[in-house]
């Protein structure tokens, strides 16, 4: 401990104590605590942290710190931690997008034993697996995983006379077909990161990628000014001219999109998994009736190109451990007590986040609470992650500027301009 | 009214006795006294002035610094002394101007619209008979409440999911926050409702001193509403006007609660401010966010230095808060 | 009587100048009222179709809002009790003294007055990690003490100008002591402006967003203006619009009862030191 700091931290206790509010005493049992920072969820990550505390027969006791609501801003939160080399953040919760770029900066612990990285990548689903290691160390095996899938009222469907469920259908036939029923097709099309879900997850399905050589870091080669990301910019911009597009299109994350869904004029959406543990909830509130609920069918996420595979998004949370950990032991066995197929199953079932390892769908109690789980599991194993760079936030917000307001792209010029804007911007030359 | 007008800042009144002031003053110091009372001044101003140095210009500087190099927390290794190229690259970007002009947009028409509403409440406040407490007293729950939940506030009345606005006013899905125009409209209401009470009370305060015979000599003399408002009560409260206008200006040009909450700086309203902030915060871009920091600094001397010679008025004379 | 006519006027003015300051509020307190299932679906006008206090158990059930209003309290009452104290010093020298440098610490007042904090995030956040002050409630006083002096330092010396020091000798002859004449006669006359200057930097600290949201990341130190963003639903995707609104009306209570009570010194202290003339 530098003096400076220890003069600062002497200033503190002063003024705490000033106020008479002495800062609360540490563990008395002498158990070391790790702190894991968890994304918000309805209280899985805490229980899983309590079992876990007691399963360590002592050796560890695990507190939870949550994180905001939006994946930038728990990536800002724990940036500017791990920038202070803090030593709090024993385990972290981390959305797999910016596992490169904290790995490239030092902030994760790779986890090196041979019999841990077994454990810890066993039966894991191809995707999520991907975004684990950086530099072929494995540095946060995934915990949970997620994917999109298009979701539809069966009644629109058959009204319009197309088949969601078929393999080869198109987001251009969707949206005709919503259109033509006077209904809308809800999307994240809001300016943060589920706007970037949707863009990468339409250009992956038509081939293409958003970065060639993602992990050059700042060299890297912006890839959209290419076939397949004038394809997804020409679905962007169908929908945003489309009568299908929601009124609050520009401004629409999950929830807005899921209103929409669940209202009069719901025909399309593509989200997350749970919004069918909501819908069940809207029902049991009396916001919209059992026949809506079962009017809710549910396909793989639509292709681009007819002939084309589509690539869902992929979601989740990966958990890593900090650097500048004081207990990195302890963080190791509290991550071999929450990474296993029971705590997955545990944690699918208590708050509707998908399981990254395929064994979970097999659950008969997981089958039941969710009657896709075939198709979840199947879409998470295809899904396409965001280019595994240590510049992501870079990417990311360079291709948010650019296709937001969804209305104003244009797919002969947007794609371009933003393969040369993120060029300016990842040499230093423009701001974000 | 409770005003407390200054006249004249420099006058000292001076220690008014040898053991005037017990606690700080020892010995006789009835023969150099205007040494020790120069001794006690500068050592009671001593904590204020160090805390303010300390945690402003002190980080100013530091941000000097920083802004010369190329340096991002998250890439330490990249760390490189740059020169003065962040500030070419913060001013010849689109970003900056764009955050330049939507800055300037908020600032002028909350600032233009708050003196007249401002105005015309003090002017009620000055008028009103009964409730007049009442009254002062609900123009000071704006002044007070948080500006984040102002934000909140407004941005939920107007949003299409949970708003009533459209509703009442019939206009079927429109999306507010959907255009920069729009946005911008529901960003600078929020911020006229929160700030107008701080400028209509400081004009109550000018209001107040207009005196009163030269009203009356105005009413006998045959003058108009009009002409009153325009050849006497205005001229008279031109101080507090110029106070108003000059802090009001600096205020809102340090917008940046509200576009937080309520865009996140999409659709073009984005802030100066709020830029800052994003370098900095979000995107722990240290080298260019300091540029833009100070940046962001001058533009605010330019202000405060463009009003001063514009109005020549008296810096001493005035203050003002949040 | 036509005077009598005119008043009913302005008394009506007056309610619409009342009506413009508290109509957000009345939605503000409605919007918490409301069901957060129902919101989206069919919820849309101005009042509640069912009333509910669901929304105030969240926010009380969550420790996220519980811990940022301990610290919103901490560390505004700390700050202000620090901020009137070191800056009455100056105001007393200010208003009573003449030394060397009074106009450079005016002058230094007026421009921190004007100061963009956003300008200061970035090499504030750099400095307080170096000194291991990030995300602590030191970290958040300091900055909190040095914004507020200015409006302190000001709304104070305007106070002490107009005590007459003069009883306090008088007081003296007397027969008082020195330290009951300025305890008898000094402190009650300077107390209502500290008084009026606390409440007006408890506001100040109470209201501050931009420093709170850069300067914290965890429970440790984050008030609830900046753990306003920090909310949410079932899920992480569920927006909890009715919950914000609850906590909303929590920080916005001790903003009326101070209003209710100090009405009149609020008003004193924000126009204090106003222009004559």
């Amino acid at each position: 401990m530098t003096l400076r700091r220890r003069v600062a931290r002497g200033w503190l206790a002063l003024a705490l104590g000033a106020a008479g509010l002495a800062a609360c005493g540490g563990d008395d049992d002498g158990a070391p605590t790790l702190v894991w920072y968890t994304n918000p969820d309805n209280g899985g990550q805490a229980t899983l942290a309590r079992q876990c505390s007691d399963a360590s027969g002592g050796a560890f006791r695990i507190t939870t710190q949550v994180l905001p609501n939006e994946a930038d801003a728990q990536r800002e939160q724990l940036v500017r931690r791990l920038a202070a080399k803090d030593t709090s953040i024993d385990l972290m919760s981390l959305d797999p997008p910016f596992v490169a770029e904290f790995a490239n900066a030092g902030y994760l612990r790779p986890i090196t034993d041979a019999a841990d990285v077994a454990a810890f990548t066993d039966g894991v689903l191809e995707a999520p697996l991907q975004t684990a290691s950086w530099d072929g160390q494995l540095v946060a095996p995934p915990f949970w995983a997620n994917t999109q899938l298009l979701w539809f009222r069966r009644s629109v469907a058959e009204a319009a006379g197309v088949d969601p469920t078929a393999e080869d259908v198109t987001w251009a036939e969707l949206i005709d077909a919503a259109a033509s029923e006077g209904k809308r097709f809800g999307v994240q099309g809001r300016r943060y990161e589920g706007y970037m879900v949707w863009i990468n997850a339409l250009v992956s399905s038509a081939g293409g990628a958003i970065v060639e050589d993602p992990g050059a870091g700042a060299e890297a080669t912006p890839a959209l000014d290419s076939p397949a990301g004038r394809a997804a910019a020409q679905v962007v911009a169908d929908l945003a001219r489309s009568s299908a597009a929601p009124a609050d299109l520009t401004t629409a994350g999950e929830e807005e999109a899921r209103s929409t869904f669940q209202g009069d004029q719901g025909a399309f959406m593509v989200n997350w998994p749970y919004v069918y543990a909501a819908a069940q909830a809207s029902v049991a509130s009396g916001a919209i009736t059992q026949e809506t609920f079962e009017d809710i069918g549910w396909a793989r996420y639509p292709r681009v190109d007819a002939r084309l595979e589509s690539a869902p998004p992929l979601g989740g949370i990966n958990l890593a451990i900090g650097s500048f950990t004081d207990h990195p032991d302890e963080a190791l066995a509290a991550l071999r007590c929450l990474l296993t197929v029971e705590a997955g199953t545990q944690y699918m079932l208590e708050s509707g986040n998908p399981a990254a390892r395929a064994a979970v769908y097999d659950d008969p109690a997981v089958r039941e609470a969710f009657p896709m789980a075939d198709l979840i599991r199947d879409s998470i194993a295809a899904a396409a992650p965001r280019p595994l760079t240590p510049y992501y936030g870079d990417v990311s917000q360079s291709v948010q500027r650019s296709w937001h307001p969804a209305r104003d792209v244009d797919p002969l010029r947007t794609p371009a301009d933003t393969a040369s804007f993120m060029r300016q911007v990842l040499a230093g030359e423009r701001l974000l | 009214m409770n005003t407390t007008a200054i006249r004249s800042r420099g006058r000292s009144r001076g220690l008014s006795g040898a053991t005037g002031d017990d606690a700080t003053v020892t010995g006789p110091v009835r023969t150099d006294r205007a040494r020790h009372e120069r001794r006690l001044g500068l050592l009671l101003a001593a904590p204020s002035f160090l805390v303010m140095v300390a945690v402003t210009a002190y980080p100013l500087l530091y941000a000097v610094v920083l802004s010369l190099y190329r340096y991002r927390l998250t890439d330490p290794g990249g760390r490189e002394f740059v020169g003065l190229r962040n500030y070419a690259t913060v001013l010849s970007d689109p970003i900056w101007w764009g955050d330049v002009v939507t800055t300037t947009v908020i600032t002028a028409v909350s600032v233009a619209v708050e003196l007249v509403l401002g105005f015309a409440f003090a002017w009620v406040m000055y008028k009103v008979l009964r409730g007049r407490s009442l009254v002062r007293t609900g123009i000071l729950i704006p002044y007070g409440i948080v500006t984040v939940v102002s934000a909140f506030v407004w941005r939920y009345a107007f949003q299409l999911d949970s708003g009533f606005i459209n509703q009442w006013f019939g206009l079927g899905d429109f999306n507010w926050f959907g255009g920069r125009w729009s946005s911008l409209f529901v960003i600078t209401l929020s911020e006229i409702w929160k700030t107008t009470p701080f400028i209509s009370l400081l004009l109550l305060a000018g209001l107040v001193q207009v005196p009163h015979e030269l009203l009356e000599a105005a009413t006998v003399d045959g003058a108009t509403a009009r002409q009153r408002l325009q050849k006497v009560i205005l001229p008279n409260m031109k101080a507090a006007i110029m106070v108003a206008l000059l802090f009001r200006t600096l205020d809102a040009w340090r917008i940046f609660d509200n576009p937080f909450v309520m865009t996140g700086g999409a659709n073009d309203t984005e802030t100066l401010s709020f830029l800052a902030y994003r370098q900095n915060v979000s995107l722990v871009n240290l080298g260019a966010g300091s540029a833009v920091s100070v940046l962001l600094f001058l533009t605010v001397v330019l202000i405060a230095f463009v009003f001063i010679k514009g109005f020549r008025t008296n810096l001493g004379q005035m203050k003002g808060q949040r | 009587m036509d005077g009598r006519r005119t008043s009913n006027w302005w008394s009506l003015w007056g309610a619409l100048v009342l009506l413009w300051a508290l109509f957000p509020l009345a939605w503000m307190v409605s919007l918490s009222f409301k069901d957060p299932a129902t919101l989206r679906s069919g919820d849309p006008g101005f009042l509640p179709s069912t009333w509910t206090w669901e929304n105030y158990r969240t926010v009380f059930d969550n420790s996220l809002f519980t811990a940022a209003l301990r610290n919103s309290f901490g560390i505004a009452l700390i700050a202000t009790a620090l901020s009137v104290v070191v800056a009455m010093f100056a105001a007393y020298a200010i208003a009573r003294l003449d030394f060397p440098g009074k106009n450079v610490l005016l002058s230094l007042a007026l421009a921190i007055a004007m100061f963009p904090q956003a300008a200061l995030v970035g090499p504030l956040f750099d400095m307080w990690r170096g000194l291991g002050i990030y995300d602590t409630w030191i970290g958040l006083i300091l900055p909190y003490l040095t914004f507020a002096l200015p409006l302190s330092i000001w709304t104070m010396s305007a106070f002490f100008r107009q005590i007459p020091w003069e009883m306090e000798q008088a007081a003296q002859v007397d027969g008082a002591t020195a330290w009951q004449a300025f305890r008898k006669v000094i402190v009650p006359l300077a107390a209502p402006g500290v008084f009026t200057t606390a409440i007006l930097t408890f506001f100040f600290c109470w209201n501050e967003f931009l420093l709170a949201s850069s300067l914290t990341s965890t429970d440790s130190a984050r008030t609830v203006p900046a753990a306003l963003s920090f909310f949410t639903g079932a899920s992480q995707f569920e927006s909890p619009v009715t919950a914000v609104m609850a906590a909303s009306v929590v920080v916005t209570i001790p903003v009326v009862i101070l209003v209710l009570l100090f009405q009149r010194r609020i008003v004193a202290g924000l126009t204090a030191g106003a222009v004559k003339g």
